[in-house]
């Protein structure tokens, strides 16, 4: 290998001498990263969550486009969460926002998770510690919906209430 | 019967997956003919084929095949003038290969007809394996030479492909050829980024169920997750000299955008409002940056400078404004809704025109060219998506449909050379 980059090198250098313009050619490596084969990540300091299978969501609330503010018909099913983690403190709730695919994925990862947001400020409000929720974006990623018409849309801006432990 | 399926799946995985459509070419594309001098080898017509298909794709070139030729010269003195000049053709390019050594030259020069001399001669080097590449650079050098921009036939695009549960993080060279995975997950890929030497990529991964941001090392696969945090960090963007990277967090309980230097792993804050910041992009010189912010009640793009935090407002016109990058230090393109539909649009920041660039639907992702004169973005027809663009100054528009399962989220790479 040494040896043809050597020769190559020097038949670059003859042709720069030349009047016409030259240009080297360069083929960039690359490598493979498989992490469906390979469970574990390979840096140690990742922050991993809580990595239980969650089932069905205990409560999903919906929201308008562009929208984080909570509406009147989910304030009901929130209390009945709200009083069911007062009663007992070993209860941790995992409240996953998500988006509809309208507009970009950046922007909906950060309003997915303002509307996950928007349900531990209730609940926390309403009493319950902020301690015991975990709350996490998942922008458009997951669609429950992967239609592209508003039926799916009002179905995919979303909050899913989780109870983990 | 299941063999031949099988087999099928298989040539599937070795095809490219980017086939590129023109769907509406140049008004007045320049019309060539690309011959081999003084031979017609086998390396010289795949090498010819490879420049052909490049310069078909710009939507720009009318490259004449053999069966329409009244003449075929060998070299620059057979050329009968009147035969070219009935067929309206520009130029003629002759290409002559040498494959020998463990090495691969080719030489090109470009004869004009109407001037009946041979106007331009290059040389492009590279070893055997290199072919195609080698003859990217030649398209590219044709490229320039008719239209005064740089070619982006040698460059490479970033993407991720979705079937079904499997997420991958793919580069190819513009042409869809010599597909190469980076990344391969159950969980979503997003906002791929290249690092401006290419050496590097950062994007955001979903694999530890929440978004992370890595870094990724291309030539070694080493990745670095660049902010453990358990709130979600997102949106990367390399500084023009590689030195920081700008990422949004709301590790401090709002979505907020952040500069970490690659080096001393220093965090600074650049936004402090109890908005959404997001989507931060460098201006050329990489002194400001660019962001969506909703503060005022709708995505809008805002500016800040990095140094002194100064920050302005960019767009004003509709109720949607994201995911902006520079076009130039002038002008800028994001998505903007017009109505009903998402698409991309440019504004110049001195007039505060802004242009409707695409006429799709649900256009996201738009990402610029290395020449600055071509624009790529993610669109949706039906449930499937698929990558379009645009040549800025030509108005050529192309897609690449999906092949199968979903492609989005390209990135134009830099320059190569």
């Amino acid at each position: 290998m040494k040896n043809i980059l050597i020769s190559l090198f020097s038949i670059f250098i003859i042709f720069a001498c030349s009047s016409t313009p030259v240009e080297k050619v360069d083929v960039q490596e690359t490598k493979t990263v498989d992490l469906t084969e390979n469970t574990q990540t390979d840096s140690n300091d990742s922050v991993v969550m809580s990595d239980v299978d969650l089932g069905e969501a205990y409560v999903t609330v919906l929201f308008d486009y562009d929208d984080d503010t909570l509406k009147e018909e989910s304030l009901e099913e929130l209390f009945a969460v709200s009083r069911l983690m007062k009663s007992n403190a070993k209860y941790t709730l995992l409240v996953e926002g998500h988006a509809d695919e309208r507009g970009t994925r950046e922007y909906n990862l950060a309003l997915s998770e303002r509307r996950a947001k928007a349900v531990e400020d209730f609940l926390t409000a309403t009493g319950v510690s902020s301690f015991n929720i975990e709350v996490v974006g998942y922008g458009e990623e997951m669609p429950v919906d992967n239609g592209s018409n508003e039926t799916a849309w009002s179905k995919n801006r979303r909050a899913e209430l989780f109870f983990i432990r | 019967m299941k063999r031949v399926i099988l087999l099928f799946f298989l040539v599937l995985e070795f095809k490219a997956d980017l086939v590129l459509e023109i769907t509406e070419s140049a008004s007045k594309p320049v019309k060539i003919a690309i011959l081999e001098k003084n031979s017609n080898s086998l390396v010289g017509q795949e090498i010819i084929n490879v420049i052909s298909n490049d310069l078909k794709r710009t939507g720009e070139f009318r490259v004449l095949g053999m069966d329409e030729l009244l003449s075929i010269p060998i070299n620059e003195d057979e050329v009968i003038q009147r035969d070219w000049l009935l067929l309206d053709v520009d130029s003629i390019i002759f290409v002559e290969v040498q494959n020998e050594d463990n090495n691969l030259e080719i030489a090109y020069s470009i004869f004009d007809i109407s001037y009946n001399e041979t106007e331009d001669k290059r040389r492009v080097l590279g070893l055997p394996d290199s072919l195609r590449q080698s003859s990217h650079y030649v398209s590219d050098g044709i490229y320039k030479y008719f239209y005064g921009i740089e070619g982006i036939s040698s460059t490479k695009l970033m993407y991720v492909t979705r079937n079904s549960d499997t997420h991958k993080l793919i580069i190819s060279d513009a042409d869809g050829f010599n597909e190469q995975v980076l990344l391969k997950s159950n969980n979503s890929i997003i906002s791929p980024a290249w690092s401006t030497d290419a050496k590097e990529i950062a994007y955001v991964s979903f694999e530890n169920n929440r978004a992370q941001v890595f870094t990724q090392n291309l030539a070694t696969g080493q990745r670095n997750l660049i902010l453990s945090s358990k709130s979600s960090v997102s949106s990367p963007a390399w500084s023009p000299d590689n030195k920081d990277l700008a990422f949004t967090s709301t590790k401090d309980g709002n979505s907020e955008i952040y500069i970490i230097n690659l080096k001393s792993r220093k965090i600074t804050r650049l936004t402090e409002n109890l908005a959404i910041d997001t989507e931060p992009a460098w201006s050329p010189e990489g002194k400001k940056i660019i962001f969506t912010s909703d503060r005022s009640g709708s995505p809008q793009i805002y500016e800040i400078d990095v140094r002194t935090k100064l920050k302005r407002r960019l767009t004003t016109e509709g109720n949607y404004n994201a995911r902006a990058s520079y076009l130039d230090k002038d002008e800028i393109i994001f998505v903007h809704r017009s109505k009903t539909d998402f698409n991309i649009a440019k504004l110049d920041l001195g007039s505060r025109n802004l242009e409707v660039l695409t006429s799709t639907k649900n256009d996201e992702s738009p990402c610029i060219a290395p020449n600055g004169n071509v624009i790529i973005y993610s669109t949706k027809d039906g449930n499937l998506s698929y990558l379009a663009g645009i040549n800025i100054s030509s108005k050529v528009s192309f897609k690449l449909p999906a092949l199968y399962g979903e492609l989005k989220e390209p990135a134009w790479s830099p320059f190569l050379r």
